[in-house]
């Protein structure tokens, strides 16, 4: 399986929860109430790439973490 | 000192920053007497206000409908019906059902896609403003540019788009609080009606004729049954309809405002078209379509060293916490190249705007076409007019020459 690098950008992060809620297992909220990486192999690729799109400030990036290819954006 | 707590005063209209200023140094968390609820202004007690949807709701229609005497309740039922579920009026769990649904055709990556269309709408407009040496920026630019993206999005026909534009505008009148207009609810109620029989045969022939626009998108969502019912829908298509317009008219018009107010920003935009998405963000900061919005207590909430009783209303007062000193170095400065900048004009927490990425495409085209084709544009005017309401920061005109 293919491993990935996820950022979240938290000057950019608006809390609007999309992430976590797309891919459950791969974000959840700190503290603060901002997207936060918990395992990033915890969902299926193309959901991860799901919940960086549907961020509405583009906070996400995705990378795989052997290459260092960026998947998103 | 006691602060006075006249919204509406004409200095408070012409300038909110200077009184919320005060409020921020004196009473950040503030109940205003006069207004029956409370004022949050400082940057770090909106985000936290924000972030907590357990406690603050949204559900507007909840307390409105309590205020209201049976008769009235029955009399605007139609109002409280669809309203009640429109995202912005709506806590978990339906908000984030309806939100997850709608998200898809709203992200940076969607809306990217209609950023030639926006570019041309907005080439139009200017072209058929260029003829002459003087144009009323809000009714002639400002105006038009939002109505016609959404509508094409949307789906709405171009020869439609005046008729929708009107019943959404009276749809509105309820929202945005004014001190002189008496029989708003009524009003409103009416727009909306109109809306709402005007989405009715639409919906129906996309069921039968899907397009590549977003009536068909929810129409297929509604198909597929638990996602969305049919007066889900049709809210639905009304609160996009209507979100976008009063609100993308007053960022435009408050962004060239201070970019006409601020010449260097105006030279460097113009110079260095690579700053139109900070120069977009930087007015969104510093003079937003949006003074505040509503939440209601749920429970006892300690918030800035105040407790907030269980439904008590507040105002989150972006406008405010977009000035915060605390936040922004140099807050009163419109600095175009400001980054980090995280202002709250859109709002913060799982309420952010929705079409905030669809508004930031259409800012971004109108700013960066605006100073390329009227290198020499000014205000034509000084003395300059807010609309009297409490939540939008909203002009009357804006005259300009070059």
């Amino acid at each position: 399986m293919r491993r990935l690098r996820i950022e979240v950008d938290l000057h950019r992060c608006v809390g609007s929860s999309i992430c976590v809620l797309t891919a459950p297992r791969t974000f959840t909220l700190n503290t603060h109430g901002q997207s936060s990486v918990v395992d990033p192999e915890g969902d299926p690729l193309e959901v991860v790439l799901e919940a960086a799109e549907g961020c509405p400030t583009m906070a996400i990036t995705v990378f795989d973490a052997d290459t260092g290819e960026q998947l998103f954006p | 000192m006691l602060v006075q707590d006249d919204l509406l005063a004409p200095e408070v209209l012409r300038d909110p920053y200077t009184y919320f200023a005060r409020l921020r140094q004196e009473a950040p968390v503030h109940w205003n007497d006069r207004w029956g609820g409370w004022l949050v202004t400082r940057y770090e007690d909106v985000v936290r206000a924000f972030r907590d949807p357990e406690r603050l709701s949204s559900d507007r229609m909840a307390h409105f409908q309590r205020e209201l005497t049976p008769h009235d309740r029955e009399r605007l039922h139609v109002l409280i019906q669809y309203f009640s579920r429109w995202l912005v009026f709506t806590d978990p769990p339906y908000h984030t059902r309806v939100r997850m649904l709608v998200n898809k055709a709203f992200t940076p990556t969607s809306v990217e896609r209609l950023r030639p269309r926006v570019r041309q709408i907005v080439h139009d407009l200017l072209a058929a403003a260029a003829r002459r040496r003087h144009m009323e920026f809000v009714r002639e630019f400002a105006f038009h540019l939002p109505v016609i993206v959404i509508s094409e999005y949307l789906g709405v026909p171009p020869e439609d788009r005046e008729a929708v534009k009107e019943w959404s505008d009276e749809t509105s009148r309820i929202f945005f609080i004014r001190a002189d207009d008496p029989d708003r609810r009524e009003r409103s109620q009416a727009g909306l009606i109109r809306l709402l029989e005007y989405f009715e045969p639409l919906i129906h022939d996309r069921r039968r004729n899907p397009r590549d626009d977003l009536i068909s998108a929810l129409v297929q969502a509604e198909e597929r049954g638990d996602l969305l019912s049919h007066d889900e829908l049709l809210a639905t298509c009304t609160v996009l309809l209507f979100a976008g317009h009063e609100t993308t008219t007053n960022l435009l018009a408050n962004g060239l405002l201070a970019l006409l107010r601020h010449r260097d920003q105006w030279e460097m935009l113009r110079q260095d078209p690579s700053l139109t998405r900070s120069a977009t963000e930087e007015l969104l900061r510093y003079d937003g379509p949006v003074k505040a919005t509503f939440r209601w207590a749920r429970v006892d909430v300690e918030l800035g060293g105040k407790t907030l009783r269980a439904g008590d209303r507040m105002l989150l007062v972006l406008a405010s916490a977009n000035r915060d000193p605390e936040k922004f170095p140099e807050p009163d400065r419109v600095d175009i190249t400001r980054n980090p900048n995280p202002h709250v004009a859109f709002g913060h927490g799982i309420h952010v705007c929705l079409g905030a990425p669809l508004a930031r495409v259409e800012a971004q085209e109108a700013f960066a076409a605006l100073v390329q084709h009227f290198p020499h544009l000014r205000l034509a005017r000084e003395d300059l007019e807010y609309h009297p309401t409490i939540v939008s920061r909203a002009l009357v005109e804006l005259p300009v020459e070059w």
